[in-house]
């Protein structure tokens, strides 16, 4: 097995093939990680219900193979989680915890030689508390009654404990607020390729459809975790066929069009009055530091810049705190969503940020998070 | 203060109005300039407030926003020119540095006469002065910042 291979794979244990999604074959490649003793720990998200999960650090090979099953409305954040804890450490993680934890080895929080990461393909995760609202206000069913929830040709589908299945289209959701998060619609990384190995259910054919997952290795590390899986006797796989990377291929680029023509649609530069916009939109701040606390780029701890240099006594047209992450940001944010998840006044802290970030990494050519390039700011001379 | 205080037009645009321009100048380049100005008897107006670094690569982005904040019209960022840097790389770093804080001074909606970038060497007296005098007309023009302080001239 080596960098670049694809094959589709599915769990042997026929409990976690069944709970799983997909085939479970991302759960089976963590317990067997943790099994031979390839890492200390995993990383799972420990299910309360529906929409609540949290995520724990694990060496219990069953807490993990319980954890087996996705949700969608639970946005997880693992590379705050793992930062500064010195783990070996296999854990799943979407496209952008990706470029976090990437971000983080960077800044030198996270040993990345030491931590393998499960890439997922994914299409977007949704805010809980939006995702409540929207089964009240469009499924007119009670958040309480969900029993599962699946999206299948563009229709987000939730099915309720009396068996009945409720599905509306996600075009419709979004347009009216709900579905997505923002930050989800105008993301272009799909397919994570910065991880050690990619795992979702695009490009499975035939029989295996929902019952397995397509892989591809990214890295080294990847090809390892997969080959002990399948020596640990946790995981089966087989060669793709063409038609299923074609396939694969496609749902890459209709996702990644739908992004750029979201990102078109929500960035339009605003001619007149743009102090007055950032100034109105952030004029609920009640500096309380959540969207720091949470940045996954961010790496600084409790005395920075953004801080240290901002007082609540400044009578200041624009907070000195935000004006740093501006200027942080403008290069750094991976545009995962969490600031504007985690604001207590609901301040759209992410859109903000990507209005300075767009420009500047198109400038400079830099896309956190995908590469260990060092930040532009911090080199001495940039090649024009 | 009086109702009338609070209400009152921003400081006239033109006459009688002198804007406020805060100009980071390196220590072995363009403060000698600034200085050589003074030598040669180059007429400049006063409204350049001349802050001495050792170097422009010293110059943080948050250096920039302050001036602002407390009430510059502009801010002008001076080194000496490339390659004559007394620290070998200093005012390469200050470009990389310069390109984060334009970039974020336009998307705040300032205009680009307020953050300008020029090299200027310790025998150029009279580029210096030509800067000042070309900033303080350009910002005449445009008005007092939008970033400045409430009740700050």
């Amino acid at each position: 097995m080596q960098k670049g291979e694809m094959y589709v794979g599915w769990s042997t244990k026929d409990d976690v093939r069944k709970r799983g999604g997909s085939g479970g074959l991302v759960t089976s490649m963590l317990a067997a990680a943790l099994e031979k003793k390839l890492v200390d720990a995993a990383v799972v998200l420990k299910k309360i219900n529906e929409f609540e999960a949290v995520p724990i650090i694990t060496s219990d090979i069953n807490e993990v193979l319980n954890s087996a099953g996705s949700l969608h409305s639970v946005p997880s954040n693992f590379a705050k989680l793992i930062a500064n804890k010195n783990l070996k450490v296999a854990l799943p993680a979407k496209g952008c915890d990706v470029r976090g934890i990437i971000e983080q080895g960077k800044r030198n929080a996270i040993a990345l030689d030491n931590t393998f990461i499960i890439g997922l393909n994914c299409g977007g995760s949704m805010h809980p508390v939006v995702t409540r609202e929207m089964l009240e206000v469009m499924y007119k069913i009670k958040p309480e009654d969900v029993h599962g929830e699946e999206i299948e040709k563009g229709k987000l589908i939730f099915e309720t404990k009396d068996g009945k299945e409720h599905a509306i289209t996600i075009d419709e959701l979004e347009e009216k607020g709900y579905g997505r998060r923002e930050s989800c619609r105008y993301c272009t990384i799909k397919i994570p390729n910065n991880a050690d190995i990619a795992c979702g259910n695009w490009g499975v054919t035939g029989d295996l459809v929902g019952k397995a997952t397509f892989v591809e290795i990214n890295s080294e590390k990847g090809a390892k975790l997969l080959q002990n899986a399948i020596d640990a006797g946790y995981v089966q796989v087989q060669k793709t066929d063409e038609k299923g990377v074609a396939m694969r291929t496609k749902i890459k680029g209709v996702m990644e069009d739908l992004g750029k023509k979201w990102k078109a649609k929500l960035f339009v530069p605003i001619d007149n009055g743009r102090l007055e916009y950032f100034r109105k939109e952030l004029e609920n701040c009640i500096d309380c530091g959540a969207c720091k606390a949470v940045c996954p780029t961010c790496s600084c701890g409790d005395v920075s810049k953004c801080t240290e240099y901002h007082s609540r006594g400044d009578a200041y047209k624009m907070s000195m705190y935000h004006l740093v992450r501006f200027l942080h940001l403008a290069d750094s944010c991976i545009g995962c969503g969490q600031c504007s998840d985690v604001c207590p006044v609901d301040i759209p802290l992410t859109r903000l940020y990507r209005r300075f970030a767009n420009p500047v990494q198109e400038q400079l050519k830099y896309e956190p998070g995908m590469d260990m390039r060092k930040p532009p700011y911090f080199e001495v001379k940039l090649n024009d | 203060m009086s109702s009338e205080a609070v209400t009152a037009q921003p400081a006239p645009k033109g006459n009688g109005w002198e804007p406020k321009i805060v100009a980071f100048c390196c220590n072995w380049c363009s403060y000698g300039g600034a200085d050589s100005a003074g030598m040669g008897r180059f007429q400049q107006p006063a409204s350049a407030r001349i802050i001495r670094v050792m170097c422009s690569g010293r110059i943080d982005p948050l250096h920039v926003f302050n001036a602002f904040l407390e009430g510059a019209d502009a801010v002008l960022v001076t080194g000496c020119h490339i390659g004559d840097c007394h620290y070998v790389n200093g005012n390469d770093k200050t470009k990389i540095k310069y390109k984060y804080i334009e970039n974020v001074a336009r998307e705040l909606g300032l205009e680009k006469e307020r953050l300008q970038l020029n090299w200027i060497s310790a025998s150029e007296g009279e580029k210096f002065a030509n800067f000042i005098r070309d900033v303080t007309e350009q910002i005449k023009k445009i008005g007092p910042s939008p970033l400045k302080p409430e009740g700050v001239a």
